[in-house]
Order: structure tokens, then C-alpha cells, then sequence
């Protein structure tokens, strides 16, 4: 029996726009379970990033609610959200938005510290996680703006998981990456993941979409179909057909 | 052109909000200079024209001795002088008086004139401005019109020892004699009461010399000539007198500090809405460099780019330097409400076409200078480069207070890493700050020296006060003396007499003879040296011992009474009443010229003491031996009340402008800010910043710059404020200023000003709560 992590009930989304309304998410009822790789997949306009970001407390929904163990995390206000958020939640964007006047570890530290006080430990995890996605200690004491965007994803990552969050949020995480530097970067990840680190990421690539245990494919703001891939394996040449079943079943 | 005006309203409609602040600075620059302007311009001229409307004198003398034979000395003299154009001589009666005003005294020389002479006077004639409270009765100066002195409302005035009581009957405009700051004043009565009071005997027959000269710039030389020339002839007549010069600048004090505060206010601000432009077109070049690398690639020159800015600042500031300019007009009826107190003639307010010309010219040109200075660097953007780096704002150069490494908080932290990557807002914060600070030194300055407690300011105008004086004949000096020392109210006495002296080859010199001035009590009256302690001592004003060379331990000849002594510069003095022609002997040295028939000893009265009353009852003890006794505080109180209310005024004024000007520069720092920092602050959100913590960063990244630089102008206007202030009032005579500076007041205000910037820019950063983590949305 899998343990719910996150659970919507009724998650709706809607946006005005220019005087009609635009229902981007409809009357969704999810659960996500931890420890998963759950991938978000759909169309351009299907609602992935707004499920995303509705999901991670960036953004509140119109209607429903989403609950976070026992909590309820709909009903917070703006800054109670961003509590969450730094408390729960990693983030990696697609863009990867490190902060330019930073160097690469504060832009790590900046994310830490919000959470812990205790200094010493938040840069030896720091330093743990660098190792892990190798980055060395020259490249740390650089700028964002002086790294390669692998490089910079890379750190995007360590500063997603500094704060040791429950659920890692990703968006589109290789899209502004070239091939090696996104695979390196998805291999970051399922290794996270294998750890047990819960991953929730949206994508619209099924090159990436293959390293999900469970898939769920969004249409017109409803979660059209889920599919479970089971845990993920180099060289599983079974995969990529049943997901790629799967998306043809979805019509994608 | 065409392209660069297209490119301009692109940019205004894209940055309406940085265009508003910059309007309203430049709008209220512009207002200040032009105010400045018309003050500087055209308000003193306006004594000139009312001089000429009224045909009035250079030099005025009025003498106690209305014989013929007099006459035909004074007539003859004036024929014989080259100088002399006009001249005019009619008979009044000249006393010191006084009547009650602006809840004080005024007590002054005053000139009684009969009505019909006075109107008729072909030299000197005055203007009815309002009539109709009775046909019997006094006419006095426009300046003295309040509720309490008004048509049809009796007046008491003190002529001497006796008490008259008249119906004001009209007011009227006089330039050489309509305030007590002429040397003497006028005074007009219907021809009953004119008779009356020459039945009475109080005030002696006199003659009223009003001379007008071919060159006006002689009046000073020409009035000691003439006085020198009437006390050789006529030793034993009393006589008074005021010149053009002196004139001018006695009623245009109130002028002078307006036009001086104004004037350095202007150029605060015009400064800071420079430093704004110039920073707002640096940040505009970096935010926009993609597009500027665009438009240079598809052909647009780099003229045509800064034309483009020039455009668009220069039409902005223009049109709001016409508002502002427009809106000096709004404002000059206000402040020469103010300063009418004090000049006492009346100003019409018209069109001035150079000072407006002038100011748009001047902040025209700063405008392009500043707009050009800043714009130079697109001639160095290569299209190429400018489209692959696109925005750069941040120096890669060091990475400022690593977290790692640093003991301050988080939010602190990341605040000093903005306030140390961001060096054009501290400039422009750290320049706003310290003309801030200068304006709260020079508030400080002002409340501590003139609205709180106007003694320092009166010493420096008048040199001395006590609580009353009294003028006596020599001859009874022991009796009073011996009076007022048995009298329990008086604390103390001195001696404290003023007498006409002559520089041997230069000009007259107001003497001020004093047994013992250790004795005074305002010491500081002397600086560079010290008071004369000897026969053969002498201190002489500051700016006539500059104009002459002089230094101390220098000797100077002096004349008085046909006879010429040499006396040993002691020290330097500033009273700026006598605009710097005064000196300062002891009784033994002035008796080296001659003998004080009168004297005027200064008291100090125990707390308390009915100043009035304690005067009341020693010119009846002494009746007919005391001249005049003068309650000094009631005088302080009427003639100061002017200059506080006035400088009240500008402190409110400067206060509250520079609350705007913080708030306004504020704003297009916070703005600039937050378009440069906002997809930086989304992702601070989206990793768990609140609003509050974003909010505290941005308004604590600019409390260093804030801070220091506030505490370093308050210290170094501290040190600067006393200079300037003397560099201002120079014209006066003034030539060091000592004023105090309230430290506590001054670190008070120092602190608010600091906290104001902080609660502004936590107002201002609430945009902040806008910015959504949402944004940073990849799209579907």
C-alpha cells in the first residue's frame, strides 16, 4: 500500500480572459503516492504547468481542494503557501532561473537557509549534493551566468533538493538543454528518485517521460488516463513501446 | 527626427510611472528656479520702481533745527555738491516714539509729517493707499495695517515721555521711510493733530532733507559727506538719516534669505532630478540592450538612439518646467505675503518673461548635458554583441558577502548583496541624502537659533540685546546710575551707546562705545580678536576691515568732533544692522574724540520684572533727563516676529518638499528595481520568500547607503552650514556665522529622515506582493 503524499479532490482552474472564462483544469481527483517518479504529460494547452503549479502551492485553485498529508494547503494564504513551499517542495524549472548576482552556492545557501540556521550542515549537504551532480568546488564560487546550462540545471537541482523536500517538482527540466546535458540531468534525477526522493515532473518529451514509474496523461484539463511504467531501468527496450502504447491510447 | 520621436513615445508609454516622478522633479525644480528667479530678478527691482514712482531721495537727513539760517546752510551745501540732482526741505518733527505692533513694540526714530506737506513733497512724497477712518487723525506705513491697527481704530504712540492718542485715518506707501528697518519712519498727521502735537512740545522742530543724486551709488558717502558737513556747522543739533544703499538692504532682508534658501533648493533638486535622469537612461540602455542591438542592426545611427532620448527627457522636462514655472506664479503671492513684513512695499505680481526664459533655458540645458553624458555609451553597443549578451546587470567582478562565509541573517545578507552590486541607486541615494541632510542642519539651525529662540539671530543683526534700554542726558548719568543700582529688578547695567564716527579717508562708522564690554551680553559679537579693552583699542566690522585690508593689530584713524585719533585694531565684529560700517571703542577711547552728551545703558531686568512698567516709572522719576526708554524684548518680539514667521514658513516648506523629492526618488529606484530584479524575485517566491522577506530586502538594501550617507552629510553640513549661512547674508554685512546646531535635534531628525526613506521604500516595494511565482510558468 503506497503512501499518499499529496491528494486533490475537485481541482479546478479556471482563468479569465477578456471577459469569458478559460477552464484550464476540470474537477480533478489525483493522488500522489511518495517515493513515485510521477510524470505529467499532455498536449501544448492541456494544463500540465498549471497542475503543476497548483500542486506545489505556487499558484491556488478556483475551485477544490488540494491536501498535503493532513493539511490542506489550498485554504493557505499567499505567504503561508511560500512556508509550504520552501518547507515541502524542490523546484527545477525549465528555464532554470538561478540568480544572476549569485554565485552558484549562494543561490544554493539562499534556498537552505530560508529553512535551516544551522549553517554548517546546510553547506556539508550542499557539498554532498555538488558531489553528487558533480559540480566542483571552482565551479561553486562561480556565477550562474559563467556556467554551461547543464551545469546550471545541475545546480537548479541541488538547490531544488538542499532543503531534503518531500516532493520534487520539475518543469520541464531538460527543455532549454541540449541532448547529453538533458540526459545527464534526467540520470540526476532518477538517481534522486531511486534514493527515494518523490518526483513529480511535467514534459512533453517521452525520452524524459520514460524515467516516470507512473504516467499521467492531461487532455483538456482532465486526466485523461494513467499509466504505470514500474521502476525505471537503462536498457528496458519494453519501456519506451508501452508508453509510447500508452500516448497513442491517448491520442497523442 | 521622425524615427527618434517614434522611438521616444515608445519609450514614455512603456515607463509612464519612471515619467511621472521624473516630471514632478523637475517640475518642482523648475518652480524653485523660477521662483529664485523673479525674487532675484525683479522682486528688489520693485523697490526701484516704487523708488522712481515716487520720486524719492537717495539720502535722507532730518535734522532738530528748523531756523533759516540752517536752512540756507543745508541749501547752499546741497547746490555746491556735484552729486546733488534734486533736493527737497520741509519742516516736521522728529522724536523717538514707539506704539504697540505684531505683539511686541516698535520703537524707532519717527518723523511727523503734516498731511498736505507730505502729499506735496516733491522729493520723498508718499502714496495713500487706503483712507476713511475719519478726518482727524494719523496715517501711518501700509506695513503696520493688522487687525489691530486699522481704519477708524485708535493707536497709542509714545512720543517720548508723553502719550498721544490718534484715529488711524489711512495707510500710505513710503520707500525711504515706511518701516522701522529705514533708520527713521514716517508718520503722517491731518493737520489738527499735526498742530496739536506741535502745542505740545514733545518733539522738536526739524527739517526733512530728501536729496536725490546723479548717481545713486554714492548715496552712503554722500549722507556721511552731508552729516559731516551739517555737525561741523551745527554741533549741537541732533540729526538722522538714511541712505539708498542702506535702505535696499534693510528692507530686503526677508528677500535675501528667501531668495538664498530658494535658490540652493533649486539646484538640490534639479541635481537630483538629474543624477534620476542619468541613472534611468543607464538602466535603460542595459534593460534594453537587445532591442537597442536590434534597431542598430536594422540601420537605426547612434545619433538617432540618443536623439531619441534627448527627445523624449527633453520634452518631458520642458513641459514640465512650463508647469512649474506656471506653478511659481501659484506660489509668489504666498511667500511675498511673507516677505512684505518685512520690505513694507508692496509688489504686484506680472509677467516675467526672462526669469521664465532663463529657467527653461537652464534646466534645457542640464536636461540634454545630463541626458547626453548618460546616453553616450549606445555609440559603443555593437549590434552583434548587444543582441547575444542582451541584458547585463550585474558586475561579475566579486561575489559580495557570500553566504557561506557571512554571519548577518538571510534577509540582511541578500540586502547587502543588492546594496553592493547596485552602485548607480547609491548614487543617486547617497546624493538625494546628503542635500537632505543639508536641509535637515539648516531646519535644525533655524529652529534652534530664530523660531525657538530668536536671541542668536538678533544678536546677529542688532549685536546686542538686554531686556529694555534707556537713553539719558550725561549730565544726570550718576543719579540714574546710582537709581538702578539700588533698584532690586535691575541685575545689571552697562553702558552700551552708539555715536558717529569717521574713518580718516573712508567712510562713516556706526561707533558703539561701551565702558566694559566684558560686560555685554553677547560675547561673540567680536571674533578674529577681542573687544577693546583700552583707550587706544578699537574693533571694527568684518567686512569693512576685508573691503579695507585691514587686519587686527593694524592701526586706523579715526575722526569725530574735528578731532583724529589713531587706535590699534583689537577685532573684527559682524552686526549686520549697520551692513558692515561699524566700530567699537571704550567710553575712554571714544573721549579721545570727544564727550558723549547722551548715553544708552542696556538692562538686565530680574525675572519677571513689568519692563514697561519698570520704563513708565524711570521717566517719571527722571522726567525730561531720559531721552527714550525702550522695552528691547517687546521690540524683538514685533520685529522678529517677521523673520519666525517667515523662516517657520521655508522650514515646513523644505521639510515637506524634501519628504517629496525622498519619495519621488524613492519610487524610480524601487521601480527601476523591481523591473530588473523581478524575474529574480518570482523565483525567491517560488523557492519559499515571502512577500514581507522580498519587501524587507529591497527596502534594507538601500538603508547602508541611506545611513551613511545621512550621517556623513549630517556631519559634514555641520561643519559647512555656518560658512554658507554667512555666505548667504554677506550682502548684510555678515562675515561668520556661529550659530549653534542642535545635535540632538539634528540626529533626531537624521534618524527620522533615515526611518521616513525606510517606511517609504517598504510602501513603495508593496508591488512586490504582484509579482506572482506563476510567471515563471515554461508554458503548456
Amino acid at each position: 500500500m503506497k503512501e499518499i503524499l499529496l491528494k486533490t479532490e475537485k481541482l479546478s482552474k479556471s482563468f479569465s480572459n477578456g471577459g469569458s472564462m478559460q477552464h484550464v483544469l476540470k474537477n480533478i481527483d489525483l493522488e500522489l503516492y511518495k517515493g513515485d517518479f510521477t510524470v505529467i504529460m499532455g498536449a501544448s494547452g492541456a494544463g500540465k504547468s498549471t497542475l503543476l503549479y497548483a500542486l506545489s502551492g505556487m499558484d491556488t485553485p478556483t475551485l477544490g481542494t488540494i491536501t498535503f498529508g493532513e493539511r490542506v494547503i489550498s485554504d493557505l494564504s499567499q505567504d503561508g503557501l511560500a512556508v509550504f513551499r520552501r518547507e515541502h517542495c524542490g523546484f527545477v524549472f525549465q528555464q532554470i532561473y538561478l540568480i544572476d548576482g549569485m554565485s552558484v552556492m549562494d543561490n544554493v545557501l539562499s534556498a537552505g537557509l530560508l529553512v535551516s540556521r544551522d549553517k554548517k550542515a546546510l553547506i556539508r549537504r550542499a557539498e554532498e549534493l555538488f558531489a553528487a551532480v558533480g559540480i566542483d568546488q571552482e565551479t561553486q564560487r562561480k556565477f550562474s551566468t559563467q556556467i554551461s546550462g547543464g551545469e546550471a540545471q545541475r545546480v537548479g537541482i541541488v538547490r531544488a533538493l538542499i532543503n531534503s523536500p518531500e516532493i520534487l517538482f520539475a518543469d520541464e527540466p531538460t527543455g532549454a538543454l541540449n541532448s547529453q546535458t538533458g540526459l545527464d540531468v534526467l540520470d540526476t534525477l532518477t538517481r534522486f528518485n531511486e534514493q527515494g526522493q518523490s518526483v513529480v515532473m511535467v514534459t512533453h518529451d517521452m525520452r524524459s517521460a520514460r524515467r516516470g514509474n507512473r504516467i499521467l496523461y492531461l487532455k483538456d484539463g482532465v486526466i485523461l488516463g494513467e499509466c504505470d511504467l514500474g521502476r525505471y531501468a537503462p536498457g528496458d527496450t519494453q519501456r519506451h513501446k508501452r508508453l509510447a502504447a500508452f500516448l497513442q491510447d491517448m491520442g497523442w | 527626427m521622425r524615427k527618434s520621436l517614434l522611438i521616444a513615445r515608445s519609450n514614455m508609454r512603456r515607463a509612464k510611472g519612471q515619467a511621472v516622478a521624473i516630471v514632478v522633479l523637475i517640475l518642482i525644480a523648475a518652480m524653485m528656479l523660477n521662483l529664485w528667479l523673479m525674487l532675484a530678478m525683479d522682486y528688489k527691482a520693485n523697490f526701484d520702481r516704487y523708488h522712481d514712482k515716487l520720486n524719492d531721495g537717495h539720502v535722507t537727513l532730518a535734522v532738530d533745527s528748523d531756523t533759516a539760517e540752517f536752512r540756507a546752510f543745508l541749501t547752499e551745501t546741497l547746490e555746491q555738491d556735484s552729486r546733488t540732482d534734486q533736493f527737497h526741505l520741509g519742516s516736521c518733527m522728529h522724536m523717538v516714539a514707539r506704539f504697540d505692533y505684531n505683539g511686541g513694540e516698535i520703537n524707532s526714530e519717527m518723523i511727523f509729517l503734516d498731511k498736505d506737506a507730505a502729499l506735496s513733497r516733491s522729493i520723498g512724497t508718499v502714496e495713500l493707499v487706503e483712507e476713511g477712518g475719519g478726518s482727524s487723525g494719523v496715517y501711518l506705513p501700509m506695513l503696520y495695517k493688522t487687525g489691530e491697527i486699522d481704519l477708524g481704530r485708535p493707536i497709542e504712540i509714545s512720543i517720548g515721555s508723553t502719550q498721544v492718542t490718534y484715529t488711524v485715518c489711512g495707510f500710505f506707501n513710503s520707500v525711504m521711510m515706511g518701516s522701522h528697518n529705514c533708520a527713521m519712519m514716517e508718520l503722517i498727521l491731518t493737520g489738527d493733530k499735526y498742530e496739536e502735537l506741535e502745542a505740545l512740545g514733545c518733539a522738536p522742530q526739524a527739517v526733512l532733507c530728501s536729496v536725490r543724486l546723479q548717481d545713486k551709488a554714492e548715496s552712503q558717502v554722500f549722507e556721511a559727506d552731508l552729516k559731516t558737513a551739517v555737525s561741523g556747522q551745527f554741533p549741537e543739533t541732533r540729526a538722522v538719516s538714511n541712505s539708498y544703499a542702506l535702505v535696499t538692504q534693510s528692507r530686503y532682508i526677508s528677500q535675501m534669505i528667501c531668495s538664498g534658501v530658494i535658490s540652493v533648493m533649486a539646484f538640490f533638486v534639479l541635481l537630483i532630478a538629474l543624477i534620476v535622469i542619468a541613472s534611468n537612461i543607464i538602466n535603460y540602455i542595459q534593460v534594453n540592450m537587445k532591442n537597442l542591438g536590434a534597431l542598430k542592426a536594422v540601420g537605426y545611427t547612434s545619433r538617432q538612439l540618443v536623439g531619441s532620448l534627448l527627445t523624449q527627457f527633453l520634452g518631458l522636462s520642458l513641459a514640465a518646467a512650463v508647469a512649474g514655472a506656471g506653478l511659481s506664479y501659484a506660489l509668489f503671492p504666498g511667500l511675498n505675503s511673507m516677505m512684505i513684513g518685512q520690505t513694507g512695499i508692496p509688489y504686484a505680481l506680472h509677467l516675467l518673461p526672462l526669469p521664465f526664459a532663463l529657467t527653461l533655458a537652464m534646466l534645457g540645458a542640464a536636461v540634454a548635458l545630463s541626458v547626453w553624458l548618460a546616453a553616450r555609451r549606445i555609440k559603443k553597443i555593437e549590434p552583434i554583441t548587444a543582441l547575444r549578451a542582451g541584458l547585463s546587470t550585474h558586475n561579475f567582478k566579486r561575489n559580495h558577502i557570500p553566504l557561506d562565509r557571512t554571519s548577518a541573517s538571510l534577509d540582511l545578507a541578500l540586502a547587502l548583496k543588492t546594496t553592493m552590486s547596485g552602485l548607480k541607486h547609491n548614487v543617486t541615494v547617497c546624493a538625494t541624502m546628503l542635500v537632505l541632510s543639508l536641509v535637515v542642519v539648516f531646519s535644525g539651525l533655524m529652529l534652534e537659533n530664530m523660531i525657538w529662540d530668536i536671541e542668536p539671530f538678533v544678536n546677529l543683526i542688532v549685536g546686542e540685546t538686554a531686556d529694555t534700554c534707556i537713553n539719558v542726558q550725561t549730565d544726570i548719568e550718576d543719579d540714574v546710575l546710582a537709581e538702578l543700582a539700588a533698584d532690586s529688578r535691575v541685575e545689571k547695567v552697562y553702558l552700551y551707546s552708539g555715536a558717529k564716527v569717521w574713518h580718516v579717508g573712508g567712510v562713516e562708522l556706526d561707533g558703539i562705545i561701551c565702558d566694559d564690554f566684558a560686560q555685554a551680553n553677547n560675547q561673540s559679537v567680536v571674533f578674529g580678536g577681542r573687544f577693546p579693552k583700552f583707550d587706544n583699542e578699537i574693533a571694527i566690522a568684518a567686512k569693512y576691515a576685508r573691503e579695507q585690508g585691514f587686519a587686527v593689530g593694524d592701526e586706523i584713524e579715526i575722526t569725530s568732533n574735528g578731532r583724529q585719533t589713531h587706535y590699534l585694531i583689537t577685532g573684527f565684529t559682524q552686526m549686520s544692522n549697520y551692513l558692515g560700517r561699524e566700530c567699537l571703542l571704550t567710553r575712554a577711547g571714544y573721549e579721545r574724540l570727544g564727550t558723549l552728551t547722551n548715553a544708552t545703558y542696556y538692562l538686565n531686568l530680574s525675572e519677571g520684572t513689568d519692563i514697561d512698567g519698570f520704563n513708565g516709572e524711570m521717566e517719571e522719576r527722571f522726567a525730561g533727563s531720559i531721552n527714550a526708554a525702550m522695552n528691547i524684548q517687546a521690540i524683538i518680539v514685533s520685529m522678529g516676529g517677521v523673520y519666525v514667521s517667515l523662516m517657520t514658513v521655508i522650514v515646513i516648506a523644505i521639510l515637506v518638499l524634501s519628504a517629496v523629492i525622498i519619495a519621488f526618488v524613492l519610487y524610480l529606484l524601487v521601480r527601476t528595481m523591481l523591473t530588473q530584479k523581478s524575474r529574480d524575485y518570482g523565483v525567491m517566491k517560488a523557492l519559499g520568500f515571502t512577500t514581507g522577506q522580498l519587501i524587507l530586502q529591497t527596502a534594507l538594501s538601500f538603508m547602508p547607503t541611506a545611513i551613511v550617507s545621512t550621517a556623513l552629510g549630517l556631519v559634514v553640513c555641520g561643519f559647512i552650514i555656518n560658512p554658507l549661512m554667512a555666505l548667504f547674508l554677506s550682502g548684510i554685512g555678515v562675515v561668520k556665522c556661529t550659530f549653534t546646531i542642535p545635535v540632538g535635534f539634528t540626529v533626531a531628525a537624521g534618524a527620522g529622515l533615515v526611518l521616513f526613506a525606510f517606511g517609504t521604500l517598504c510602501l513603495l516595494s508593496l508591488r512586490i506582493k504582484k509579482i506572482a511565482p506563476r510567471a515563471l510558468l515554461s508554458g503548456e
